[in-house]
């Protein structure tokens, strides 16, 4: 065990030698069932826990040659970043690529931390069995690594149907429009309402970011979207019942610590739960209850919204190659028990694809401030990631 | 003040299907505990629930066979409750978009009329862990059986159509045989692949207002839903008729005291669409697909029967309650059996006999085709009635051909007149007192006499001849 991992496999040797990720390093997160590791999603309502079988996304790894190296740290079932190490080891070089869960952005602010290249894989892409976290309709296997290539060598390897996720796509996604020969040719996006609000610097250091990628001759467009303050409330209602509903399998009754002492069994659930879960997750989850106990039409509401939304965000990534958002490359730090509202905070710019489902890339900026994100349609993967490529040439060549 | 009760039903039948609902794990719930179990049906963490094509098909033809509409569009909810039996927090059931609505059953009143009961709506979902109380010393401990947990279940929810325990037993009975027709599950209440939940209010007769319900769980059997929901009428009247209010809650019936009683509530909240288990579209061309696999339900049955071959109405619900006997009486018919003669032997000679050898009638090696050379043997008078049902039981005994069995034991009737005329000179001879009788006018002599032809022609002879022979005589 070092600061920034949990487990660290004794035998990383893949099994099949000579696949496609032969000689890739892979740090997952205990978020990720791999088969006899303690994979305790970093909660105490999992304390113990040993993954029967491995996710789907490990097992592929495996065939293709890839050599897992352990568990790093992770936040409470990998939701925010508080107390999280991921990215670390990428940036340290203990690893060439991570596999981080994103429930509203965490793969990608936390490649900006580590300076590193991060891919959220368009929803239905790559299988969810043997993923523990807590939004099953946001939540997504995370891509990291030091460069666009390595992500495509990994998304070549995870993605596609899988006979044990029905939520995944069956057909291959549609074929890519032909790319830009150079950056010359790429149209990029912009919200303007994304900008309201963002710390001055973040603000400034994205404006530059774009100023620098125009020099380059990439177009860029600014697209209007009113409703854009509507995504966070929308992750905070949908994604916070959906947690509260499917939590409720932490009850101490096959796995998690029971504390004695209780008479019944709901006084059972209450000191086990009660006992499981940090202050975070606790808040997501009453905030949850609350929405789902007290303000269903709220929730329903945010349902329909949900789906104008993703509607809305379609319409405008269909305009230009890709919609470029800001992105935090810093998370608060030294922060302990923090509130909800902190743990949140960083993932301002982040949500828009977790509440559409739509693919969404973190690459480092040319600027000496932040992060960008690049958001693509649904499915159009590949593409986003040829097209980061041609980009991050343009920001090398501006550092 | 004269009341009327308002019933409504909520009925879950568990389908027979091979594996469970969400998993590829045996759908055996009698087996070892916890033998049939992965991670999916354990509910761990990181599974994923896989719809299973089998259930879905099932669910639907049940749903097509009580006549209800497949909707093109349902999903699947977390229905939230805390207990034991479900140590995910939530069940898997379709709360908002039901898998199908509408449907009904028609039955026949206590006062012989005919009364349509609507269904709802119908929804799948999964069925929960099963709880064994067991003391540990003396230590009470609950175990828990995933065995059960996740098999597929659906939930029929009928409309408050129902005003006596009579109608909500009449229906039951039917759904029963309907389920079982199209092949969905046993629909056993004893054995719990039938589990039935009423909801019962009262009010004035004649008024049209809907009051507090309250629930009644726990009957396991048709003729205790009826007793549970009489008790219920009985006790909401009296309740009322005091001044008191019914208040909404759920009760248990306890067989032994005859008696509902309060149950605890349980926890429960609303549902939540469920994001893992894509939501089910059915296209048009599918659904027609489903439709041709559905066979000719009870009710057209009994019609075409009573059309087809002349049966009474009550005798074609009769035959019409278990498809196999239906089959079984329209392959003897086929075979040239009258359908009088059919319908007698089933019911007072073939099903008595399955039933004692606990057979069943589709898998008896008493076929319709060796029945046919029997009682076509039978009706053209070539054995008589008792050598018939011996005969019967050697076809239960041996795979001979009832021709067979005849010739070789001698069950022949005898025919010819000649030969009977030897066997009554004898017996009048014999027999001369009873002879003064018959003529003195004591009818019980004729038939004393006619036993005793028989009994000298071994049981061979042809009774219907003595007697006409017999007549001639005196």
């Amino acid at each position: 065990m070092t600061p920034i991992t949990l487990f660290e496999n004794p035998d990383p040797a893949p099994a099949v030698p000579g696949g496609p990720l032969c000689g890739t390093r892979v740090a997952l997160q205990p978020t990720i069932s791999v088969a006899g590791w303690p994979t305790d999603a970093g909660s105490a309502a999992l304390a113990g826990f040993t993954a029967l079988e491995d996710a789907t996304v490990v097992q592929r790894l495996r065939q293709a040659g890839a050599a897992l190296t352990g568990l790093t740290r992770t936040s409470e079932f990998g939701f925010g970043l508080h107390g999280s190490q991921a990215g670390e080891a990428v940036r340290l070089g203990a690893a060439d690529a991570e596999l981080v869960l994103d429930m509203m952005g965490e793969c990608r602010v936390a490649a900006a931390r580590a300076g590193a290249y991060g891919l959220t894989p368009s929803a239905g892409l790559v299988s969810r069995l043997g993923l523990i976290g807590l939004i099953p309709s946001m939540e997504r296997c995370g891509l990291l690594a030091r460069s666009c290539g390595t992500l495509h060598a990994l998304l070549a390897a995870l993605a596609g149907p899988d006979g044990r996720d029905l939520t995944l796509e069956e057909a291959p996604p549609p074929a890519p429009a032909p790319l830009p020969a150079d950056a010359r040719g790429v149209t990029l996006g912009v919200i303007p309402q994304a900008l309201d609000g963002l710390p001055a610097a973040q603000a400034e250091g994205f404006r530059a970011a774009l100023a620098r990628l125009a020099t380059a001759g990439v177009a860029v467009r600014e697209l209007s979207l009113p409703e854009y303050d509507l995504f966070a409330l929308v992750h905070a209602i949908v994604g916070s019942v959906e947690a509260s509903s499917c939590a409720g399998r932490y009850d101490s009754v096959r796995y998690g610590r029971r504390p004695p002492g209780a008479k019944n069994w709901n006084e059972m659930y209450l000191s086990a739960r009660g006992a499981a879960f940090g202050t975070c997750v606790k808040s997501f989850l009453i905030q949850g209850a609350f929405f789902q106990f007290e303000r269903y039409a709220a929730y329903e509401n945010a349902c329909r919204i949900r789906a104008r939304l993703v509607a809305a965000a379609q319409r405008l990534v269909a305009e230009v190659d890709a919609l470029a958002l800001p992105l935090p490359d810093r998370v608060p730090e030294d922060i302990t028990a923090a509130p909800l509202a902190e743990i949140c905070a960083p993932f301002g710019c982040t949500r828009l694809a977790s509440v559409t489902g739509q693919p969404a890339l973190a690459m480092p900026a040319a600027g000496a401030c932040g992060a960008l994100q690049l958001v693509g349609p649904r499915l159009g993967d590949a593409r986003l990631l040829a097209l980061g490529e041609t980009l991050a040439a343009v920001c090398r060549e501006g550092k | 003040m004269d009341f009327e009760a308002v019933i409504g039903l909520e009925i879950h039948v568990e389908l027979n299907c091979a594996t469970k609902l969400f998993c590829d794990c045996p759908n055996r719930p009698g087996d070892e505990p916890n033998a049939n179990t992965c991670p999916t049906c354990l509910w761990l963490p990181g599974a994923a629930p896989c719809l299973s094509q089998a259930a879905l098909e099932k669910a639907a033809l049940l749903c097509l066979g009580l006549g209800a509409e497949l909707q093109p569009l349902s999903a699947f909810d977390q229905k939230v409750y805390y207990y034991p039996d479900l140590p995910k927090g939530y069940q898997l059931s379709q709360a908002h978009l039901p898998l199908s609505r509408g449907g009904g059953i028609t039955i026949t009143n206590e006062r012989g009329e005919a009364r349509a009961l609507r269904i709802h709506h119908i929804h799948m979902e999964e069925d929960v862990a099963k709880l064994v109380h067991e003391l540990e010393g003396r230590q009470p401990i609950s175990l828990v059986d995933f065995n059960r947990a996740g098999a597929p279940l659906v939930e029929i929810v009928t409309e408050p159509d129902f005003r006596t325990p009579h109608e909500a037993m009449e229906f039951l009975k039917a759904l029963r045989t309907q389920v079982r027709y199209v092949g969905a599950s046993e629909c056993s209440m004893e054995n719990g692949t039938m589990r039935v939940d009423a909801n019962i209010s009262v009010r004035p007769r004649g008024s049209s207002q809907m009051n507090t319900k309250v629930e009644v769980k726990n009957m396991n059997s048709v003729r205790h839903v009826g007793d549970a929901i009489a008790f219920e009428i009985a006790r909401q009247s009296a309740a009322v008729q005091a001044g008191e209010a019914v208040v909404l809650h759920t009760r248990l019936w306890d067989p032994d005291k005859k008696a509902t009683l309060p149950m605890r509530a349980k926890f429960e909240g609303p549902c939540v669409p469920d994001p893992s288990v894509p939501a089910i579209a059915l296209t048009p061309a599918w659904i027609e697909t489903l439709r041709a696999r559905l066979p000719e339900m009870p009710a057209a049955k009994a019609e075409r029967l009573v059309k087809e071959h002349g049966v009474s109405a009550e005798d074609a619900a009769f035959l019409s309650a278990d498809t196999d006997v239906a089959a079984y009486f329209e392959a003897l018919t086929a075979h040239g059996v009258s359908a009088k003669m059919a319908l007698h032997w089933i019911a007072t000679q073939v099903l008595p006999a399955v039933r004692e050898r606990g057979q069943e009638l589709s898998a008896s090696p008493v076929t319709p085709a060796r029945l046919a050379g029997l009682l076509t043997l039978l009706a053209r008078d070539e054995i008589n009635a008792n050598a018939a049902r011996e005969v019967l039981v050697a076809l239960f005994q041996s795979e001979a051909s009832a021709e067979t069995i005849v010739s070789a034991r001698g069950f022949r009737q005898i025919s010819d007149t000649g030969a009977l005329d030897a066997l009554i000179d004898q017996v009048l001879a014999a027999q001369p007192a009873a002879l003064a009788d018959v003529r003195n006018g004591v009818g019980k002599a004729t038939g004393f006499l006619i036993g005793q032809v028989m009994q000298a022609s071994q049981g061979k002879a042809n009774p219907k001849l003595i007697k006409e022979l017999l007549a001639k005589r005196l």
